[in-house]
């Protein structure tokens, strides 16, 4: 009797939020993928007509803008990295008493919105601004160039708005390391540097991969970093997924962008689990054991 | 992960997407659905009688001033409920559309949206025709130039809200000489042009510029006006495509020439008088916002009176003299020119026939649906290339 | 020499404190132009220094409403996404069960999949199955549901590699499952949840893209600046963004001070204990 109470109560905890994502996501996804392969507008409405071209047309004519949003996702993703990690590293051990604080500074910027946050660095990085000038100065941005409207401020305002994603997971897994694992690792290796890559690291692995995955997913998918920051011949494939649903009305073609990009993703994800060694997402048993 | 567990783990998602497929035939009977199409039954007249109950009103935001609901409400006893939540005519639509297909207006009983989106409604049968009757102080006061709009020649189902230009927003120091749509594709301003997001307010200008009228262009001048717009934008010619954030551009110096609307421009101007409209030597394009009355619309006598409250002129200054658009009302001009001369005196808020004798009236591509959905499709490509 | 060795010892607090004031940047330009003073009604240029705006933050009534509405929306969003998420956090890391793979993937799928297309997809499901009014239930609907998935990875990253035996040892000394939960779980992952609660928080105040398809006739705070940004932002969204900035800053400053308080009252650090519990116990 208990032991098949206790087989259940994992379903019982799963069972609310997994009915929730079922009822609101699972099934109205379903409709999508139906609508994805079918044809016609809204005038005459849609007909199931197994229009598989729906996806090799969206593939092949849109290739470039996949590639540039994994590119430029993957790029912000990896500064996301080099910038979060000294972060996560310095308010989970060095912040002391200010922990809260700078924990909660990390996530006080979406209070503003998304809108206001990037015009706010429309207005720090316009083309006479001093940050301007400053990278001209030290020939970061050639003398007539300019960084609003280039691949970079798009990358930039991927990694600024994506950054908390990746702090707050790298933080998680960075406060329950046990730091006489690191006083044992002084103990044992001469350099900080020494301690950092063969204890640190590794053990904050489930962190890295939790806030790569965090970050580099919705930076994948974003639109609203290219529309504002970039310029022309910057278009992200989140682009052409809104202009597609919102202006043309393709509805078929665009819900057919939306699970290819998926379906790249989902590939991606669980090749990189492999690569990474970890069990972060999907098959964590040996991780929580 | 081990292939075993692989394959069970496949067959879960089969599984649960099975559930969810079951599901949704139980919810929905097995079809229908929300993005399907409409039918195309008689347009309906909204029928008048008294006000009963109250008015929901769906607006942009920014576009009303701060009094003339309350009055308004005062004034008829009309409970109103005023709402800002149109933000952009095709995420409008993308959000009303599978309500208003099901004959469902979401409790509003007016909504505004610009020519081109209300033709599309109005054929789609979204929208009700209108009472005349009901509505004389619109009949009265409506300009002569807004009578007669190609998408509605007889105003059988739109009255317009405010009107504007769409032209060439330049800034006088930077670029003085900039007086075309054509001197946008000058190399001496590479990188510092910006042009419209919304295809009908930058192809036509674009074409005009060429010397092709864009009410009688075809879909080749469109689609040909869009590979000229493509080469530019390849070239790195223009800067961006926007929405209203080319003021910010401008305001910066970043931009110094795009194509833009006169209502932004007058609000820039206070704040920079560097900043300008310019009227384009091959015309303008014309437009206005349209006060809708939608199907399934509750109270729709509430709603004219409505229509009938903004055409009062006096009423109807208050709203001119906050939005600084051009306003469809007559004799409002001569209720500013005592209140504020500046903006009665302003050939942005009020234009003279002269002013505005080279404009258009704001076109969509020519044919069907599928003929303009090819169309925008074209122009999204560049805009999203 | 000495600058150097102490430019080395504090080398990651430097690298944080940098990073932080890049975060931070944009709230400085947002909080300066709320003491602008433009004549038009873009507030782009910095034209003169007013206070105007400051003395009047609510003059506008219907971007106040919008305000109300998100802060209402994230609060109950924050709640119930927690509560799910947590919940099956637990169940993923303490519990081996069929099924669970599939869960994983349906946590994870949410998170790729792109905005526009959760908005659409929702926004005719609840048109089909007509039983939720458009506006605010629906709003809160969509909102718990993207930010589950948040929860559920914030929360379990805390509870892997946990120790367990807190648990037993509380069993041992007679607690229930509920009391155990209670003083020893809720406590050791409870900063993992305070994060994912804060996340889901901020993800809903922030969200524009899916809150555009299905707010019905309700306008949050994010729909509204959207829509002004039409026809030029009311300097009053930069000083109520400052506000609100303002006085969750010092909300913490105050829980802060009164933990120094505490600390000085009694020799014992309680948040030592409730932050470190590995090092209360030997491995």
């Amino acid at each position: 009797m208990t032991s098949v109470r206790r087989r259940l109560v994992p379903y019982g905890l799963l069972a609310p939020g997994l009915i929730w994502l079922i009822v609101f996501f699972v099934i109205p996804m379903y409709y999508m993928g139906e609508l994805s392969l079918k044809t016609g507008t809204i005038e005459t409405g849609y007909q199931m007509s197994w229009a598989f071209s729906n996806y090799t047309d969206a593939i092949s004519q849109y290739s470039t803008q996949f590639f540039r949003a994994f590119y430029y996702a993957g790029v912000a993703t990896v500064l996301c990295l080099l910038i979060g990690y000294p972060l996560a590293y310095a308010i989970a051990f060095k912040a002391g008493r200010w922990k809260n604080l700078m924990l909660f500074a990390v996530v006080a910027p979406f209070f503003t919105t998304y809108l206001i946050r990037t015009i706010a660095w429309k207005t720090i990085l316009d083309d006479s601004s001093p940050a301007v000038s400053v990278l001209k100065t030290l020939h970061l941005v050639p003398q007539d160039g300019r960084v609003l409207a280039t691949s970079a401020a798009v990358i930039a305002g991927l990694t600024y708005n994506f950054l908390p994603f990746m702090v707050l997971p790298l933080f998680a897994a960075l406060e329950r390391l046990d730091r006489r694992l690191l006083e044992a690792g002084k103990d044992l290796y001469a350099s900080a540097t020494q301690t950092f890559l063969k204890v640190t690291l590794p053990i904050t692995m489930p962190g890295i991969v939790a806030g790569v995955l965090l970050t580099f997913i919705p930076a994948a998918g974003d639109y609203v970093n290219a529309t504002f920051l970039g310029g022309t011949n910057q278009a992200m494939i989140g682009n052409v997924i809104q202009s597609k649903y919102l202006v043309v009305r393709d509805y078929s073609e665009a819900a057919a962008l939306s699970f290819t990009l998926m379906a790249i993703i989902l590939v991606a994800l669980i090749i990189y689990i492999k690569f990474a060694g970890t069990g972060a997402l999907m098959g964590d048993e040996e991780e929580a054991e | 992960m081990p292939v075993k567990k692989m394959k069970r783990a496949r067959l879960l998602i089969v599984a649960v997407l099975a559930l969810a497929a079951s599901m949704v035939l139980v919810a929905c009977g097995g079809g229908g659905g929300g993005l399907s199409g409409s039918d195309n039954s008689d347009v309906t007249t909204a029928t008048g009688g008294d006000p009963t109950g109250s008015l929901n009103i769906s607006n942009w935001p920014l576009y009303i001033d701060g009094q003339t609901i309350k009055n308004f409400q005062n004034e008829t006893g009309i409970k109103t409920t005023y709402t800002e939540d149109v933000n952009d005519n095709n995420e409008f639509f993308g959000k009303v559309q599978p309500l208003l297909s099901q004959g469902d207006s979401g409790g509003r009983s007016i909504i505004i949206v610009t020519d081109w989106m209300a033709q599309k409604m109005y054929d789609l049968g979204y929208i009700q025709n209108l009472d005349k009757a009901k509505i004389p102080t619109v009949e009265k006061n409506l300009i002569p130039s807004l009578q007669h709009p190609s998408f509605d020649p007889d105003r059988k189902y739109s009255v317009p809200w405010q009107s504007g230009m769409t032209g060439l927003v330049v800034r006088k120091d930077l670029a003085p000489d900039v007086k075309s749509i054509n001197d946008l594709f000058d190399p001496k301003y590479k990188g510092k042009v910006t042009m419209l997001t919304e295809m009908r307010d930058t192809v036509p200008l674009v074409m005009a510029a060429d010397g092709i009228d864009p009410p009688d262009a075809t879909k080749q001048d469109w689609l040909d006006t869009i590979d000229k717009i493509k080469k530019a934008s390849d070239s790195g010619q223009i800067r961006r495509f926007t929405g209203n954030d080319y003021i910010q551009d401008m305001a910066k110096g970043d931009v110094v020439a795009a194509i833009g609307w006169s209502g932004d421009a007058v609000q820039a101007e206070s704040d920079n008088p560097n900043l300008q409209y310019v009227q384009p030597e091959q015309g303008c394009s014309l437009w206005s916002d349209n006060m809708l009355i939608p199907v399934g619309a509750p109270n729709p006598a509430a709603a004219y009176k409505f229509m009938d409250y903004v055409y009062e002129p006096k009423n109807q200054a208050k709203i001119t003299a906050y939005v600084n658009y051009v306003s469809p009302v007559k004799g409002v001009k001569e209720i500013l020119q005592k209140q504020d001369p500046d903006i009665a005196n302003n050939q942005l808020i009020f234009p003279s026939e002269a002013y505005t004798k080279n404009c258009f009236n704001q076109v969509s591509p020519p044919g069907d649906e599928a003929d303009q959905q090819e169309v925008e499709q074209a122009f999204q490509d560049v805009v999203t290339g | 020499m000495k600058a150097w060795r102490w430019l080395r010892e504090n080398a990651v607090m430097i690298a944080g404190i940098l990073a932080l004031l890049y975060m931070l940047t944009p709230i400085f330009v947002i909080a300066l132009f709320s003491f602008n003073d433009p004549t038009g009604r873009y507030n782009f240029e910095w034209v003169g220094f007013t206070t105007q705006y400051w003395a009047h933050p609510f003059a506008i009534t219907e971007l106040t409403d919008a305000l109300l509405v998100s802060i209402r929306l994230a609060f109950f969003t924050a709640i119930g996404a927690t509560i799910l998420g947590t919940l099956i956090a637990i169940a993923l890391v303490r519990y081996q069960f069929f099924g669970r793979r599939a869960a994983n993937l349906l946590i994870v799928i949410p998170m790729a999949t792109p905005e526009v297309v959760i908005g659409a997809s929702l926004l005719s499901f609840f048109l089909t199955l007509d039983v939720f009014k458009l506006g605010f239930q629906t709003l809160l609907i969509a909102h718990i549901m993207f930010s589950v998935s948040f929860v559920v990875i914030v929360v379990r990253s805390r509870l892997i590699g946990f120790d367990r035996r807190l648990e037993e040892a509380a069993q041992d000394l007679g607690a229930n499952a509920l009391t155990t939960f209670r003083k020893v779980t809720l406590p050791l992952i409870a900063p993992g949840v305070v994060s994912a609660a804060l996340l889901s928080f901020a993800l809903s105040i922030d969200d524009f893209v899916i809150s555009n398809f299905n707010s019905g006739s309700t306008v949050t705070f994010p729909l509204y600046i959207f829509g002004a940004n039409q026809r030029g932002i009311p300097v009053q969204v930069n000083v109520i963004a400052t506000m609100l900035f303002a006085v969750t800053v010092i909300a913490m400053l105050v829980v802060i001070i009164q933990q120094r308080r505490a600390e000085k009252a009694s020799a014992m650090r309680p948040e030592e204990i409730a932050n470190k519990p590995a090092m209360s116990l030997p491995v």
